[in-house]
């Protein structure tokens, strides 16, 4: 019986992990000492899998079979503008799965994003157990607070996925906050600046002592470190299209070079006035000769090319403290988030705009992860020691007749919360009443997120005015939505969660994880950031390259020789990193020193990486035979007694997995055949609505 | 957990449906906006669901019912405009519970006829007051409202406006 629970903030571009022991705080770091791991996913030729900064150096070789920023793709319908951006921006290949769901293809395969998300969470928990020696099971997982239900159920999913008992999804400020104010008997207002990687969410809480109320929370998901990367991308490929006439962001690989050397800019300009880009040899034109990038950018500059950016960020402020009904004069603390936060342009705007020094205190990568830790501890123990009050972040609306969405519970609503309202079919002997559920602030419904469509049938059909369906919506803890009808004639009730919209049903989630590729994922250790990676692209093959881990600059810096990048400051950092001209010059043992080295520098728990070492490959997906679905559903228990309302619940899923049959619901009476699961994927757009609003709330 | 906290869970739960939104969060009619976040933290200590995860499923669900109560309650309490529908649905006997959305709605209702009158009479003087203002004719919007409010002495829409001519008048 596995006693600990960890907090796991996974982040766009980087997740850490931490845990609350004894009223100690600790995160773990990772086999190579670092505190943070990329959210990245590198799927290998020979079919195994790496996750964390090796697999984010295998990016600029294999680009089309490395996953990164798949959190700005989870829960998301493939229409939607989120995925079009993403797509125009990464070399993997988004393609569409059932229902208007998005999948990553690779090779052969299509994986769903709770699956991708899924990977990194298992590399977080594998962290957590090397450093603790202990089984891990449990954990609180934060998302941002703005996530809509969909992208929160689906990151549920990635949780169970994982292995993992999600005891909480929590919202990334709520939890800065907690980490910040936990334990401190604080009587303060604070608001929470989180500029993640894609993300930006500003928070304001009242903390009374024990109890953390989110006084209110706005969000951009546009808007994060990211476009700060793609904004410098942008500066370095327009000045050499000006210069050479080729447009790099053709080509891909050239292309991920642009992008790790945008980053790495970003991170310079984070401690230095002055970044020097030099990309040698960043592709080869028509005539075959090389080109080379080199582009010096001063803070000055990177500050007029983000101002717009970091202005929008200081809109939203606005409007939460409105919200919050507060004046920056109100506050007494303003705690930053993310780490783009680092960023001295960022932090000069946040002084100016709050009239006040943020804390200095607190580390903006690891506070999110720590206050989950927090909460996860306290969901286990037998005392609870803080308690969250938290809201939700967008309006929670019905599809209503004329293409509108009707507010049911406005944003900013402490949770959790029940409010509920009578239907009438819009003709009279109507058999069964279609409703659509969906969140964000827009009264056209088509600009809202669809959460779900739901069909009630089964009432006794009358006049339209003699008829009636109570309909409640709950938003729980956790933010997730829950609609429950019934018919208050006869009392009876039927409900449901709209999980299905967020894509995997239960049994798809065992599905996905008997076929189980998380056992093909390689254990990250020292040794294996020397991947050689995946050179389909012969334009590539010519140049070997190795990714150094270099602790005095506490980020993968990848430096190479053939068609690599370089990144130094004006005083030369790069003196700092370790310099490997040729992967042929490194011998077995200088790898083994150099790896034993990064390891060193961590004293924590003499982690042997060999007593680590690879995954079983037991398990692989090939030999897996697929559940029978049929046969499953036919044991799994029926749903709840519904009598007389008979609920429908129609599969929206943006992340059904593939699998054969996965369309089907083996809960036969919430079941989506799939008939109606056709009808449902025809029907996305029809704004024929067929319910009207009625009742005493909509009357009186 | 102690029994004394699930019996006392169980018993709120039977209730909660009979009790007025002042006196599931047990507070006075009058209490102040600190005071009901007060009684707010208080209440979301008992029966917050994170503090009763270790009870039993029933005691547990029981506990999420109040949770989701206590939370409406605050939320209609605290918004001064919500709260003025709401005292006014319990006066009228027309419910112990208002959906949020109604008391917004309602509230705006109430506004608007601050704002457009509630007497014909009222109505009419305003009318004229507002057309002595396009033309403007500020003595005449004055006396035209002080006539609006002979009809309606407790418009306080009526009263701002009188107190916006007087100062544009002097």
């Amino acid at each position: 019986m596995a006693k600990l629970a960890i907090g796991i903030d996974l982040g766009t571009s980087n997740s850490c992990v931490s845990i609350m022991r004894d009223q100690k705080l600790e995160v773990l770091p990772n086999a190579f000492g670092e505190k943070t791991t990329a959210s990245v996913v590198a799927f290998h030729e020979d079919g195994s899998i790496t996750v964390g900064n090796a697999a984010r150096a295998n990016i600029i070789h294999d680009p089309a079979h490395t996953v990164s920023s798949a959190k700005r793709l989870i829960g998301r319908y493939h229409f939607s503008e989120e995925v079009r951006k993403a797509q125009a921006i990464c070399s993997y290949e988004i393609a569409e799965g059932p229902n208007h769901g998005v999948r990553i293809h690779i090779r052969d395969e299509d994986f769903s994003l709770p699956e991708i998300s899924a990977m990194v969470l298992r590399e977080m928990k594998q962290i957590a157990e090397a450093r603790l020696n202990e089984e891990v099971t449990k954990a609180v997982i934060t998302v941002p607070a703005y996530f809509n239900d969909n992208q929160r159920q689906a990151t549920k999913d990635a949780g169970q996925i994982a292995g993992l008992e999600v005891l909480r999804i929590l919202n990334e400020p709520t939890a800065a906050a907690l980490a910040y104010g936990f334990g401190k008997g604080l009587e303060q207002k604070v608001a929470i600046y989180d500029l993640g990687g894609g993300t930006f969410d500003i928070s304001v809480l009242e903390i009374g002592q024990d109890v953390f109320e989110v006084l209110a929370t706005c969000g951009d998901t546009f808007l994060g470190g990211d476009d700060f990367d793609d904004r410098i991308l942008d500066l370095l490929a327009d000045g050499f299209v000006a210069k050479e006439g080729i447009n790099p962001r053709n080509d891909p690989f050239a292309l991920e070079k642009l992008k790790v050397a945008a980053e790495a800019a970003k991170k310079t300009l984070s401690v230095e006035d002055e970044v020097e880009v030099r990309i040698p040899d960043v592709l080869v034109g028509e005539d075959g000769e090389t080109r080379s990038l080199e582009r010096t950018i001063t803070s000055e500059e990177f500050g007029e090319l983000v101002q717009d950016l970091v202005g929008r960020t200081f809109k939203v402020c606005d409007e939460a403290l409105q919200q919050a009904g507060l004046t920056v004069r109100d506050l007494d603390g303003i705690i930053l988030v993310g780490g783009p936060t680092r960023l001295p342009i960022i932090r000069d705007a946040v002084r100016n705009y709050f009239q006040r020094e943020p804390q200095a205190d607190v580390d903006p990568d690891e506070v999110v992860a720590m206050g989950a830790a927090i909460h996860a501890a306290s969901l286990i123990s037998a005392e609870q020691d803080a308690y969250l009050l938290d809201v939700t972040p967008l309006d929670l609306r019905i599809g209503v007749a004329g293409g509108l969405a009707e507010p049911i519970i406005e944003r900013n609503t402490p949770v959790p919360i029940e409010q509920s309202r009578n239907f009438s079919p819009f003709q009279d002997f109507q058999e069964s009443v279609k409703l659509k559920v969906y969140q964000g602030d827009s009264r056209q419904s088509e600009e809202n997120e669809l959460l779900g469509q739901f069909e009630f049938s089964g009432f006794t059909p009358g006049p339209r005015s003699e008829t009636s369906i109570e309909v409640r919506f709950e938003i729980n803890a956790d933010g997730i939505v829950n609609v429950i009808a019934r018919d208050p004639e006869s009392g009876q009730q039927a409900s449901t969660e709209i999980t299905l919209s967020s894509g995997l049903s239960e049994s798809e989630i065992n599905k996905i994880m008997s076929r189980d590729r998380g056992a093909d994922i390689r254990v990250s250790e020292p040794e294996t950031v020397m991947v050689p990676g995946d050179l389909d692209a012969p334009s590539f093959e010519a140049s070997a390259s190795v990714a150094v881990v270099t602790e005095t600059v506490g980020e993968v810096v990848e430096e190479e020789d053939e068609g690599g990048l370089e990144l130094a400051t004006r005083d030369d950092a790069a003196d700092d990193l370790a310099d490997i001209d040729d992967i042929d010059d490194i011998d077995e043992a200088e790898l083994d020193a150099l790896a034993s080295e990064v390891v060193d520098l961590d004293d924590a728990n003499d982690v042997d990486p060999n007593a680590m070492s690879v995954s079983d490959a037991s398990g692989s997906a090939d030999d897996t035979v697929p559940l029978d679905f049929d046969a499953v559903s036919a044991e799994e228990p029926p749903g709840p007694a519904i009598g007389k309302l008979k609920l429908k619940t129609v599969a929206m899923a943006p992340e059904l997995p593939t699998a054969p049959g996965a369309d089907k619901d083996p809960n036969s009476s919430f079941s989506a055949d799939d008939a109606a699961a056709q009808e449902v994927k025809e029907d996305l757009f029809d704004r024929s609505d067929d319910v009207d609003l009625s009742g005493p709330d909509q009357e009186e | 957990m102690s029994d004394l906290s699930r019996l006392e869970i169980e018993a709120l739960a039977k209730i909660m449906d009979e009790l007025d939104y002042y006196r599931l969060l047990n507070v006075e009619k009058n209490v102040s906006s600190r005071d009901l976040k007060l009684a707010y933290y208080q209440n979301s200590r008992t029966y917050h669901p994170d503090a009763n995860r270790n009870l039993d499923a029933s005691t547990q669900e029981s506990c999420h019912q109040i949770s989701k109560a206590i939370t409406e309650a605050y939320c209609v309490l605290r918004d001064p405009r919500k709260r003025q529908a709401y005292d006014a649905q319990l006066e009228a006997d027309g419910g112990l519970r208002i959906q949020l959305a109604a008391a917004r709605a309602a509230h705006a209702r109430t506004e608007s006829d601050r704002r457009m009158g509630t007497t014909p009479q009222g109505k009419q003087f305003l009318l004229k007051a507002e057309e002595d203002v396009r033309q403007d004719n500020v003595s005449g919007a004055i006396q035209n409202l002080q006539m609006a409010l002979t009809f309606e002495p407790g418009n306080a829409g009526f009263k701002e406006m009188l107190e916006e001519l007087r100062k544009k008048k002097s």
